[in-house]
């Protein structure tokens, strides 16, 4: 009877550790993310009708000269990857990384400066002199490109022509304006109609942000510092923001589902962000042949207002893990070098270009039907020519979110000024 | 009579609650079978996109092996921690000592620390073993909490001593009292740190989605997220993922749930 | 024998601490350490003065509005939590209930779900012009901005957090039922006792060695949240409902890595906890002699 207790004991004793020590040959080794073979790449990426298809065709075409490559993909949403990316620098587990991610635009300052370590440079993998600067601007730091730009995120208004005739305008009343024209004639179909023409989240700064793109302006100094208070760009595109609710001509809803909801169910008759929502847009297909798409309006009495900025994009990064050359030539065969790639991407997929060769394809030259026929690819890539570059800095993800509270403040009756200033010593004491 | 309407408060009461529970389950359900339009715009009926939606789902996700990830996980980790826990908690209250009643309260401290702060030095620990991708790596930091530690000493301060006295005056060894007495007796606490483990392991989403880095061993929760993360979300498709995520752990509850039961007696009443 | 008996106990708790040491003392330790430093990134250094981090909390707005509104939560949602799931389980536990297995699931069922879908839902039900509006609106209360205003926020989240474990916490006490030796009621029934005085007086104190596992698996969980605020109100309106651990997860993941901060911030939320439990112990782990 002593015997048996003894040994159960035992067993109970040892089990957790042969189970560590099990799992410990049962493993694979830990080989690890990146590719073992010479003509794998692993790659991580979020959209699976979007990046991910895009990779899946740039494979395809790949494999045309290379009949041995594969790509190994991984579907891993922005937020996850961004803290697997975090945790394998801080934990200084390389050997983990994919031989290419997909990093959001906003966010790539700030991951090569704090981890420069998960980087491989991406000199080779294309010639980025045939991307706009403000977009390889995104991936750059010290002059050194580390990202190859995918989807452009130029913003784009998208207005519903039926509910615009009813109120007696047409998309060209709408191209070219100013915010202050926009707020006269957008009342206007509010009165005609009662449909308001936008509509976003409430406390999120996209539209601020683009206003404030626009104009070329942004929330940090050439050295990084915040420029939160006493902007005179910030302030004019937060009361026009204010102006554009307060009159019911932008509808604030509380999350990102509602957002789509209410042009999706017609309830908005417009919306104004990255060209990729044209994609959600698409998905109300009792409203097609009804949409138009033109650009944005440009901020009253601000210098250096223009009619084009962005939301959103993201590039493709090439990890410290990764097989460079096979990597970069990858790239530079595909997404900075191949129309085929693009012209097969665009209509499935709606990813526009930023490779400007890629423009003149005739691809983007074809009438969209739910577009009511207009060509609006052509007319993105134009548009993206034009967009002012965006200084992200390292802290843009704090700076922007201590912008949205003090929106949130603001529209609740708190002065203006005194809000921002506030909002500036948050970000300032977040980098402290 | 009386007896009829004394209970009328605790129907409406359980009919109040039930309806609670229920409904934001009976919109996901319906969500299910209609086009992501309509669940945009609330519909409350049942659509006709169910295979649609299946359709779709199985198209753009690997379903089936996300459920095998996920189960096994949930199941492994069920079982061990049972084993593990229910023994360490029997200890605590049986062999109940000053010094044992110290430990528990530092034990208790483990669960005490946000898991983002031990994530990454725990994640070094199981890439040094070259555990990265595997499942052991989900499973054994979850088999041994203090939590269930704590429900199984909680519990075995019910325990009668008298039929532990007797036990060893029969002559049964330490082990075989816990194995062969108290594990059956104590069947509605193992239904209920059973359900309450598998549902945990099932839904656990951050560590998984950091260790488990290769397509091949995604579980459940991680496509759903994935479903929700691209720049279009059918949420049709989503609801319907949803809904088969949930099946599992709700059949674990209606398999053990008969030993919450009342009137079921354990081997000794 | 007493001795041997005693050896024997601290056999059978071994593997359970070991692991626990293991998989998270030994991280623990590291990220006390990790607390004393800064910088950002992998490039940390020692602080100066040591408790740097910790005096930088008391200056951080956002971690003080998140403190406040982790304890609101603490101190409405866990109390009214906590009582409803023990009448619940006792209701359930009265063997002349009829459907009895369909309330015991029906009421289970909202923690089987995933938190996707869930926050999701709730979204939806509590948008502007959702269900809940709509409900109101029959009895002419117009239409609230619930997520919108930072009060109405953290009571949906509130309302999230009932809805998703209260059923949770009915399951413990339905065990603990089980093994309360049910002659006792029958008894203090035999005496005269009202529904009431039987559940009060005969069920309660028996129940307390599992009152007290939810209570601390409650004020544990209240104070780590993350899932609700993460998912379902995005911490917002302007960091209105952020938990503390969300803001955790924020400052060392989403943001400009500061894990030497990030780790003092959940130290405070470990001394916190462990506070309340220590006084929950004191209070609730008597054995009666």
């Amino acid at each position: 009877m002593k015997r048996t207790t003894k040994i159960a004991t035992v067993v109970a004793m040892t089990l957790p550790v042969a189970l560590i020590l099990s799992g410990c040959s049962g493993g694979d080794g830990g080989s690890g993310g990146g590719s073992g073979d010479d003509n794998t790449l692993t790659v991580w990426a979020w959209d699976p009708n979007f990046n991910i298809y895009a990779m899946q065709e740039a494979e395809k075409i790949y494999q045309q000269d290379h009949p041995d490559f594969t790509l190994d993909i991984v579907e891993t949403p922005w937020d996850d990857l961004q803290t697997k990316l975090t945790t394998l620098a801080q934990s200084q587990e390389y050997g983990e990384l994919p031989d290419i991610f997909l990093v959001q635009n906003n966010a790539f300052q700030k991951n090569v400066i704090n981890y420069p370590d998960l980087f491989s440079e991406a000199t080779d993998a294309a010639d980025f002199s045939q991307f706009p600067q403000a977009v390889t601007d995104y991936s750059t730091v010290d002059a050194v490109n580390y990202g190859v730009p995918f989807d452009s995120g130029t913003a784009i208004g998208a207005y519903r022509t039926d509910v615009l005739a009813e109120a007696g305008y047409t998309v060209d009343d709408f191209t070219d304006i100013t915010w202050s024209d926009f707020q006269t004639k957008a009342e206007d179909v509010l009165a005609k109609t009662g449909k308001p023409l936008l509509s976003g989240q409430a406390g999120s700064s996209d539209t601020i942000m683009m206003m404030l793109q626009s104009a070329g302006a942004s929330l940090f100094d050439a050295d990084g510092n915040p420029t939160i208070s006493d902007n005179p760009a910030l302030e004019k595109s937060i009361e026009t923001y204010i102006d554009l609710v307060k009159s019911g001509v932008f509808t604030e809803v509380n999350s990102w589902d509602e957002y789509i909801g209410t042009f999706v169910n017609g309830a908005v008759a417009g919306t104004i962000n990255g060209v990729w929502i044209s994609g959600s847009l698409q998905t109300a297909t009792d409203q097609s042949g009804e949409w138009a798409v033109t650009n944005l309006p440009k901020l009253d009495g601000v210098s250096g207002a223009t009619n084009y900025s962005a939301n959103g994009g993201s590039s493709w990064a090439i990890s410290s893990n990764a097989n460079v050359d096979l990597a970069s030539d990858f790239l530079k065969s595909t997404f900075a070098g191949s129309t085929a790639l693009y012209d097969t991407i665009l209509p499935k997929a709606g990813a526009v270009a930023n490779w400007i060769p890629a423009g003149d394809s005739d691809v983007y030259a074809q009438p969209v039907d739910f577009f009511g026929g207009q060509p609006i690819y052509a007319d993105v890539v134009t548009f993206g020519a034009s967009v002012p570059s965006n200084n992200t800095g390292v802290y843009y993800y704090e700076a922007r979110d201590a912008v949205s509270a003090a929106i949130t403040k603001i529209m609740g009756g708190a002065d203006m000024a005194s809000a921002l200033d506030e909002a500036q010593s948050t970000v300032e004491f977040a980098m402290g | 009579m009386i007896n009829k309407l004394r209970g009328v408060p605790a129907y409406l009461f359980l009919g109040i609650w039930t309806l609670f529970s229920l409904f934001p389950l009976y919109f996901m359900a319906v969500s299910a079978t209609n086009t992501s339009q309509d669940v945009l715009a609330s519909r409350l009926l049942p659509g006709g996109e169910l295979f649609a939606n299946i359709a779709k789902l199985l198209d753009a996700q690997n379903v089936g092996a996300a459920m095998t990830s996920s189960f096994l996980i949930a199941a492994g980790t069920t079982v061990l921690a049972l084993i593990i826990c229910s023994i360490a908690g029997y200890g605590f209250e049986v062999y109940h000592s000053k010094g044992k009643d110290v430990l528990m309260g530092v034990l208790l401290l483990a669960m005490m620390i946000p898991f983002a702060a031990t994530m990454i030095p725990l994640f070094q620990v199981f890439a040094k073993l070259g555990l990265v991708n595997s499942l052991f790596a989900v499973i054994v930091p979850a088999i041994s909490t203090p939590l269930l530690i704590l429900l199984f000493r909680q519990s075995s301060r019910a325990f009668p001593t008298e039929i532990l006295e007797a036990a060893r005056v029969d002559g049964l060894s330490e082990f075989s009292i816990y194995a062969r007495i108290y594990v059956p007796t104590m069947r509605a606490t193992f239904a209920a740190a059973g359900v309450i483990t598998f549902m945990t392991a099932w839904n656990n989403y951050l560590w998984p989605r950091v260790i488990l880095i290769k397509n091949e061993v995604q579980t459940m929760p991680m496509l759903i997220v994935n479903l929700s993360a691209g720049y279009v979300t059918d949420y049709g498709v989503l609801m319907l993922a949803v809904l088969l995520a949930s099946l599992p752990t709700v059949v674990v509850f209606l398999l053990l749930q008969r030993q919450f039961a009342e009137g079921i007696t354990g081997a000794i009443k | 024998m007493d001795r041997r008996r005693n050896l024997t106990g601290w056999a059978f708790l071994l593997p359970a601490s070991l692991l626990i040491v293991l998989i998270s003392f030994v991280p623990m330790i590291q990220a006390l350490l990790l607390s004393l430093q800064t910088g950002r990134g992998t490039r940390l250094n020692w602080a100066d003065p040591l408790w740097y981090n910790y005096t930088r909390l008391l200056g951080d707005e956002i971690f003080k509005q998140t403190l406040f509104n982790t304890f609101v939560y603490l101190i409405i949602q866990v109390p009214i939590m906590l009582t409803l799931a023990l009448i619940l389980a006792n209701l359930l536990n009265n063997p002349r209930l009829r459907w009895r297995a369909f309330w015991r699931t029906a009421i289970f069922l909202p923690c089987a779900v995933s938190l996707v879908a869930y926050s999701l839902v709730f979204r939806t039900m509590f948008a502007t012009d959702g269900f809940v509006n709509d409900f109101l609106g029959m009895f002419g209360v117009a239409p609230v901005n619930w997520l919108g205003e930072p009060d109405t926020a953290r009571a949906v989240l509130i309302i999230g957090l009932l809805w998703r474990w209260t059923g949770f916490n009915m399951i413990f006490f339905l065990a603990g039922l089980q093994n309360i030796d049910r002659s006792t009621i029958e008894a203090a029934r035999m005496d005269g006792a009202n529904a009431f005085q039987v559940f009060w007086r005969v069920t309660v104190p028996q129940l307390r060695p599992i009152i007290l596992l939810t209570a601390i698996m409650s004020t544990n969980g209240t104070l780590q949240l993350f899932d609700e605020s993460w998912a379902l109100t995005r911490g917002g309106p302007a960091y209105a409902s952020m938990s503390m651990s969300h803001y955790l997860y924020e400052v060392s993941f989403q943001r400009n890595p500061n894990f030497g901060y990030g780790a003092a911030l959940s130290y405070v939320i470990l001394i916190l906890v462990a506070v309340l439990a220590f006084i929950q112990l004191r209070i609730g782990d008597k054995r009666d002699q």
